[in-house]
């Protein structure tokens, strides 16, 4: 169980934009805990706190990685790094700048580039991502399964299909517009307009509810 | 100074999650590093992927353990690279100096050659089928009308074109593909400097391009 819903709360700067605005109670009050959270390894070192992070993190880095597609062994070493970076690197985190989860996604889109970049093959496992996806958060109690996806879930499914599509193969599988566009045999500027609207929308919502 | 015309979202997609090859990446930095609007808009993609990973599969494990990277690492107090692509880069000398730096030398000390008609052209890198080239042509020079064989990014560097009512000034980036058929026409104000990434040849509509393309090799 993550201590993640604590009564503690962080004041976020103004500047982080705010994904769901006026969610006190659900995930923006998880991701302001984990964000305390890393500012106390920050600040103090503290182990506790890295705990409820490492816990927290670890397996939704190793799903990430999976689907980016990284063997087990492959996984396993880019988490680790991800997470020993968190760590040693944690005074570097910036709560004026990101969130922890944002931050933590920073560490491991820039490992798996560095990845890329020397020539290990990426797989591709799309059709695995909407399974696991939707089976996520199995560990945890049910109203913590519902705090962790209803925003995003709900914002991601009321995009039209073909939208929701574009994104996820980017943030996903790691694919670039080109690629994706190859892969649904659409032109180029069909999916950097789907693209566009997604990101509109999807910054609309978030960052302005109303 | 405040760019007008940006990469397209797909394209800030593609360098906010790494998906972006490594040529246009380079062009895209150099925008991104003088372009407020755009560094939001990758701040943004850069959330949306920590979203996406905090409502991502909790159920494996593994044989990590928090202790041991506690235990066997020292937290380190030295300053070091921001990890978000939203500040990676900083332009204190403005897309020249980036360029320059990049290059390892300066425009001027470019191996330029001339195509006629105030054009010239450098061509810098090929990587997976992309081409950089670096085009600087004199006050009023018209390039031939072309469509394109795949992606191209042209950022302006200096001075300033434009292709029909559309005007791009240093700082800008023209994103188009194969379903743009554009004109570039160098403004009068002055010469102007491009760094330009191309993904397969151009498509010249007339004839006398095409002859000298493959001597071009553009």
């Amino acid at each position: 169980m993550l201590a993640l819903m604590s009564d503690e709360r962080m004041k976020m700067p103004d500047n982080v934009i705010p994904l769901t605005v006026g969610d006190d109670t659900g995930v923006d009050a998880m991701r302001r805990a984990e964000t305390l959270l890393l500012v106390k390894v920050r600040d103090t070192g503290d182990r506790q706190a890295y705990k409820e992070l490492f816990d927290a993190f670890t397996p939704r880095l190793r799903a990430y990685a999976r689907n980016h597609g990284c063997e087990a062994g492959a996984a396993e070493n880019v988490v680790q790094d991800v997470m020993v970076t968190a760590w040693t690197r944690a005074r570097l985190f910036d709560p004026d700048k990101a969130s922890a989860r944002t931050w933590i996604y920073t560490l491991v889109r820039n490992r798996l580039i560095d990845q890329h970049r020397a020539g290990e093959r990426r797989q591709r496992a799309y059709d695995g991502y909407a399974t696991t996806y939707s089976e996520s958060i199995s560990d945890v109690d049910s109203s913590e399964k519902d705090l962790r996806n209803s925003r995003l879930t709900a914002l991601l499914v009321e995009l039209p299909q073909e939208q929701r599509q574009a994104v996820l193969m980017a943030h996903i599988e790691g694919k670039s517009h080109r690629e994706i566009a190859e892969e649904l045999n659409v032109p180029v500027g069909t999916i950097k307009s789907r693209t566009r609207l997604a990101l509109q929308r999807l910054r609309k919502v978030m960052e302005d509810p109303a | 100074m405040s760019a007008i015309h940006h990469p397209s979202t797909a394209w800030l997609l593609d360098y906010a999650t790494g998906n972006a090859p490594p040529l246009f990446e380079t062009v895209i930095r150099a925008h991104v590093g003088a372009c407020a609007d755009c560094r939001h808009e990758i701040a943004f993609a850069e959330n949306l992927g920590g979203e996406l990973i905090a409502s991502g599969s909790a159920n494996s494990t593994g044989t990590l353990s928090a202790q041991d990277i506690c235990d066997r690492y020292e937290q380190q107090d030295d300053a070091g690279t921001p990890f978000s692509r939203a500040d990676e880069v900083a332009l204190n000398g403005g897309i020249e100096q980036f360029v320059a730096t990049y290059l390892n030398r300066s425009v001027d000390a470019l191996p330029w050659k001339s195509l006629g008609g105030g054009l010239k052209i450098c061509r810098l890198a090929e990587e997976h089928g992309a081409h950089m080239w670096m085009l600087r042509g004199q006050a009023g020079t018209v390039l031939p009308e072309h469509t394109h064989g795949g992606s191209e990014l042209t950022l302006v560097l200096k001075g300033s074109y434009f292709c029909g009512s559309d005007i791009f000034h240093a700082g800008d980036i023209e994103d188009a593909d194969e379903d743009t058929e554009h004109q570039p026409v160098i403004t009068r104000d002055g010469e102007c400097i491009c760094l330009a990434v191309t993904e397969g040849n151009l498509r010249f509509k007339k004839l006398l391009p095409r002859l000298a393309q493959p001597f071009i090799g553009i």
